[in-house]
């Protein structure tokens, strides 16, 4: 073969890839007509939140199936689910909204703040509503097309303040509380609550210490704490390191004695089994669900389909909480077809976000989720959280008991009015 | 002085153990000038290893931790004969690369075996506190100071008296003149990666038991680089005395300068440590000629 | 058709030209025909893959000049990235300064601090000086996350798109052009780095720094600049991604990517023009093309998987990919396609 023989195959080949290419990339898009209902989820599936985004997307995709299969879909819709892994890296979060903005989805729902904080900005600017499951205060304010599922860590420490205040506190004056916040938005969201409302609710905030989620030992922060005296201890952070801030309280002999109270994001089976019933004992915990196994409508099938799927997430609240973001994802595509038609909304772009947000999330009023968590109301234009409301619960023999038989509400910060928010 | 000597002991105890997991990078570094940067990765699946013995399958403790060390002796041996072997006397930077590729496949197949994302272990120590003096500290943390200082004693009198130690310095020097001693540079490399793997997966276990099984363990195996820069690349002596400095330096960090500035203290340390003694505290210093 | 054998040039100019016969020529214009016309055609779905590469592709770019001709190790890139994106962000919303002045700001800013961390290069070098590009990352990232009146910490800073005068750049096609212009121009101007007096100085240090020293090359104020090169790139790198992401935050540019970065610099091959293209260009769709088309084909063909496969997999398949590609050719892509090239000149004499 001569040498301009062998240069024309080579081109040829060339070619050939570049055609292909280009052919296999618009045979990968789907064809515009008949585009089911689909809705998007970016989930840290692995990196370090895995152990509370494992068990929520497995809750998110088990009630989904439940909706099809059983429920025929919503009002005899299917509805189609794109799910990615963030690997809880904001980078990558901000890249997959904009695949889900792409892939035609309705919204999109997203579990951990850091995710949404990194994507809510390009998601604002195209009217791509979403929501968050476990939020904080700069998803939501300033409310814009972003929608909170449960109450924020700040509103779990407003919660917990007041109920402590009306139901613990016994001493004169202004009780003294110290925090242990996670260097994350998980922790800063308790920062900037207890900044906005302690002195509105009567609360002297004497210290506060950041931790990593890597540490292996508090006990020099919990030394410094222990000196100012404190009446409360909040911890907001996740299970692994608020175990070990138990377990060094204990030592220190802080503990039985301190009222020790957690947020949300570490108040599950997990912290129980990483620091021991003993340790754990008498521990007070803000949570936005019921607990699991209660006697609520919607308990019945979520224990179904967790035991026979997913067995090993018995007792992890984080799944219920991925089954109710489900059911309210459908609740809220089943607003949005009482008011607009299936073709407008099945085709996914900015004209049927604007749908489904106006007649979709906004008509949300009231819905209970089955009584799995606090009722759900999208429709305040100020207020962007779905369930404004917790329970307190205690931990007694490693069981987590919930000491309010109602919804404990926990009402609006409007941390736009204050100048310090959002640095 | 109470939070003095309470700072102190804590901080001891924490460096200790970040300079085992370090002590396994000095090994690796000293035998072949490789930059293990699947260290985290390493201490990670040796953790979740352990978890799958002992909890997932119900071995007893013992044995579930014999199997623990067969199988960080068996990682080490085939990440050497797999990935490495093939680039024997290739630029340093390609080794390097190869062991970030490392890292990420060994991230993966942990979340593919094990996709729970947390785990934790059952209690080996006992879980009361002791006090020295003033100060309260875990019987945890004591024991994996204690079980760090053991290692270290052990792998450098293997590494100064020992034909095999003397045979991985050398390596470390200059790898052709030491094939030319007809010493086989293969099973050398074999060797330093699986006591490498065999000191991550005890340093794991003990911060484990600590903590939990979850990818923050990736994150303690960054801090401990920063314990093997401050040493010396190449000196367990370097790690030993590092680690605590390093642990120190947090804890006091964070009660002077409030607690926010405890994740900088190291860097800080380094750099300032590395315009005055350019080879960390305790490397050895380079001479070159052209 | 005449492709050059041996050397027979009658001119100094002809003698140093890249492209050095016509069908270069040609092929160079077909090839900038097919980059600047590529957006008419691109699926949608891929201009977020096509643009992030181009913004990584100015930061390798930078890491190149700063690894590959220089040869210092650096092991802190997202950090000084992580400066020109922050810079960028306060400039364009604090004081309202036009795009492109802020954009060279960037670049100068994150140049500036990638010299202040290249002073330890006065008395250590190798590996150790990769030491203090790790401190750099780290102390960067803190201070970015703890400075909270100027970065809003963990809410991080929204920033708006780039903007000259009054044309915005708001939609994937004009992001494109605009990175990928500059993209262009930093491969311009780094090639032509390499073949200057600065690049030979550069890769005298990079072979031998002490018979560099002994040839009068004043290697410390070399070793600066190289890092001020770099960085200044990684910053400009940095300043696009803000105005393209619209959120930035210290999240954003962790160690990992860091790492990351030299992987991809290394898989493509250090030292020459073509390595960081072909690094960034395989890594980058590698891990996209896994995360958005592999794992949910996976999940929808493959009835009941256990949970983390696709994730796993992931992870798996890029670790292995990385791993297999240096097995294969330990100095990168550049260097196998320099040896087709050699090949295809002495075709059917290329043993």
């Amino acid at each position: 073969m001569k040498k301009s023989q062998l240069s024309v195959v080579i081109t040829l080949l060339l070619v050939l890839t570049f055609i292909f290419t280009n052919v296999l990339a618009c045979t990968s898009q789907t064809p515009t007509q008949n585009k089911p209902l689909k809705i998007g989820f970016c989930i840290p599936l692995t990196g370090i939140a895995a152990d509370k985004g494992a068990p929520i997307m497995h809750g998110q995709l088990d009630a989904m199936k439940y909706i099809n299969d059983e429920l025929g879909g919503v009002e005899g819709n299917k509805i189609e689910i794109a799910w990615y892994d963030s690997n809880y890296d904001s980078q990558k979060a901000t890249a997959i909204v904009k695949k889900l903005m792409e892939d035609g989805c309705l919204f999109f729902t997203v579990v951990s703040s850091k995710e949404m904080s990194a994507s809510k900005e390009i998601a604002n600017r195209a009217g791509f509503p979403g929501m968050v499951c476990f939020s904080a205060p700069s998803c939501t304010h300033p409310p814009q097309h972003i929608y909170a599922q449960l109450p924020d860590y700040g509103d779990d420490w407003a919660a917990f303040s007041r109920y402590y205040l009306k139901n613990i506190w016994k001493g004169q004056g202004k009780p003294k509380m110290a925090l242990e916040l996670l260097n994350n938005s998980t922790g800063y969201g308790v920062r900037d609550a207890a900044r906005a409302a302690a002195d509105e609710l009567g609360i002297e905030i004497v210290a506060s210490e950041e931790h990593s989620a890597t540490t292996i030992s508090e006990t020099d922060a919990l030394t410094r704490i222990k000196a100012k005296n404190p009446d409360i201890l909040f911890i907001s952070s996740t299970p692994t390191p608020t175990a070990i801030i138990l377990k060094n309280a204990s030592d220190l002999k802080m503990i039985p004695g301190l009222t020790v109270a957690c947020a949300h994001a570490s108040f599950t089976k997990a912290l129980i089994d990483l620091a021991g019933k003993d340790v754990c004992h008498d521990i007070y915990g803000v949570y936005p669900t019921v607990s699991w196994g209660d006697n609520v409508p919607g308990m019945a099938k979520m224990l179904e389909y967790g035991k026979a799927r997913h067995p090993e997430y018995t007792g992890n609240n984080d799944y219920m909480i991925g089954w109710a973001s489900s059911l309210i994802n459908a609740e809220i595509i089943k607003q949005a077809l009482k008011t607009s038609s299936v073709d407008a909304l099945s085709k996914g772009d900015a004209a049927a976000w604007q749908l489904v947000e106006k007649n979709g999330f906004q008509n949300v009023k009231g819905y209970d989720v089955g009584g799995l968590h606090g009722p759900v109301d999208f429709s305040d234009p100020v207020d962007k959280r779905g369930s404004k409301s917790v329970k307190i619960f205690q931990i007694k023999n490693g069981e987590m008991v919930a000491l309010t038989t109602d919804w404990v509400d926990a009402p609006n910060i409007k941390y736009e009015n204050l100048d310090w928010f959002g640095k | 002085m109470d939070t003095l000597i309470q700072n102190s002991i804590t901080g001891i105890a924490i460096g200790m153990v970040y300079a085992l997991i370090a002590l396994g990078f000095a090994l690796i570094w000293k035998s072949s000038r490789v930059a293990n940067l699947a260290l985290g990765q390493l201490v990670l699946i040796s953790s979740w290893f352990t978890y799958g013995m002992l909890i997932q399958l119900k071995f007893p403790f013992w044995f579930g931790m014999i199997m623990t060390i067969a199988f960080a002796v068996l990682l080490g041996w085939l990440i050497e004969r797999l990935a490495l072997r093939p680039l024997i006397g290739q630029p340093i930077l390609s080794l390097i690369a190869v062991t970030l590729g490392l890292a990420y496949f060994l991230e993966g197949l942990t979340a593919f075996i094990w996709p729970q994302g947390q785990g934790y272990l059952p209690k080996a120590f006992p879980q009361e506190s002791i006090k020295i003096g003033p100060a309260t500290i875990q019987q945890e943390l004591l024991w994996g100071a204690v079980i760090s200082l053991v290692l270290f004693i052990l792998l450098s009198i293997f590494f100064k008296y020992h034909k095999m130690g003397i045979a991985m310095r050398a390596t470390a020097d200059d790898q052709l003149a030491v094939q030319a001693c007809a010493v086989p540079v293969t099973t050398i490399f074999s060797m330093s990666w699986i006591f490498a793997c065999i000191v991550a997966a005890i340093g794991g276990i003990l911060i484990s038991s600590i903590a939990a099984i979850n990818y923050g363990l990736v994150e303690t195996g960054f801090k401990s680089f920063s314990v093997v820069i401050l040493g010396g690349m190449e000196s367990f002596l370097g790690c030993i005395v590092a680690g605590p400095i390093i642990g120190l330096c947090e804890t006091f960090g964070g009660w002077q300068f409030g607690s926010s500035v405890k994740e900088l203290i190291p860097f800080v340390i380094i750099i300032i440590v590395i315009m005055f003694k350019p080879f960390g505290l305790f490397g050895e210093e380079r001479i070159e000629r052209i | 058709m005449s492709l050059p054998c041996g050397t027979r040039n009658f001119s100094y100019n002809t003698d140093i030209a890249i492209i050095r016969t016509k069908t270069q020529w040609v092929l160079f214009i077909l090839f900038l025909l097919l980059l600047f016309t590529l957006p008419l055609y691109l699926p949608s779905s891929w201009f977020d893959i096509v643009n992030s590469i181009g913004i990584l592709l100015v930061a390798i770019i930078g890491l190149n000049i700063l690894m590959g001709y220089c040869g210092q190790l650096s092991l802190g890139h997202a950090g000084f990235m992580a400066v020109g994106a922050f810079t960028t962000a306060i400039l364009t919303n604090s004081l309202h300064l036009p795009y492109l002045a802020s954009f060279f700001c960037s670049g100068l800013s994150a140049g500036l601090i990638g010299l202040i961390f290249g002073i330890p290069s006065l008395r250590v070098k190798g590996f150790y000086l990769a030491i203090s590009t790790i401190a750099a990352q780290f102390i960067i990232v803190w201070i970015l996350k703890n400075w909270t009146d100027v970065t809003h910490g963990a809410n991080g800073l929204d920033v708006l798109q780039a903007s000259i005068g009054n044309f915005v750049f708001d939609s994937e096609a004009k992001q494109y052009y605009l990175i990928f212009s500059i993209a262009s121009l930093s491969v311009l101007f780094a090639t032509n780095l390499a073949r200057s007096r600065i690049g030979r100085a550069f890769i005298a240090i990079r072979d031998n720094d002490l018979a560099a020293e002994v040839m009068g090359i004043n290697v410390f104020n070399y070793k600066l600049l190289g890092f001020f090169l770099g960085c200044f790139f990684a910053g400009l790198a940095g300043s696009l991604y803000a105005q393209y992401k619209g959120h930035i935050s210290y999240e954003d540019f962790t160690f990992q990517q860091s790492i990351l970065y030299i992987g991809m610099l290394i898989v493509g091959g250090l030292g020459s023009s073509l390595g960081p293209i072909l690094g960034t260009v395989l890594i980058e769709s590698l891990q996209k093309g896994l995360t958005y088309w592999v794992a949910p084909w996976l999940e929808q063909t493959v009835a009941f998987l256990p949970t983390g496969f696709s994730s796993g997999l992931n992870l798996m398949v890029f670790g292995l990919a990385f791993i297999l590609i240096l097995i294969f050719e330990p100095r990168g892509l550049a260097h196998l396609w320099s040896l087709f090239k050699g090949s295809y000149r002495l075709w059917p004499f290329s043993y």
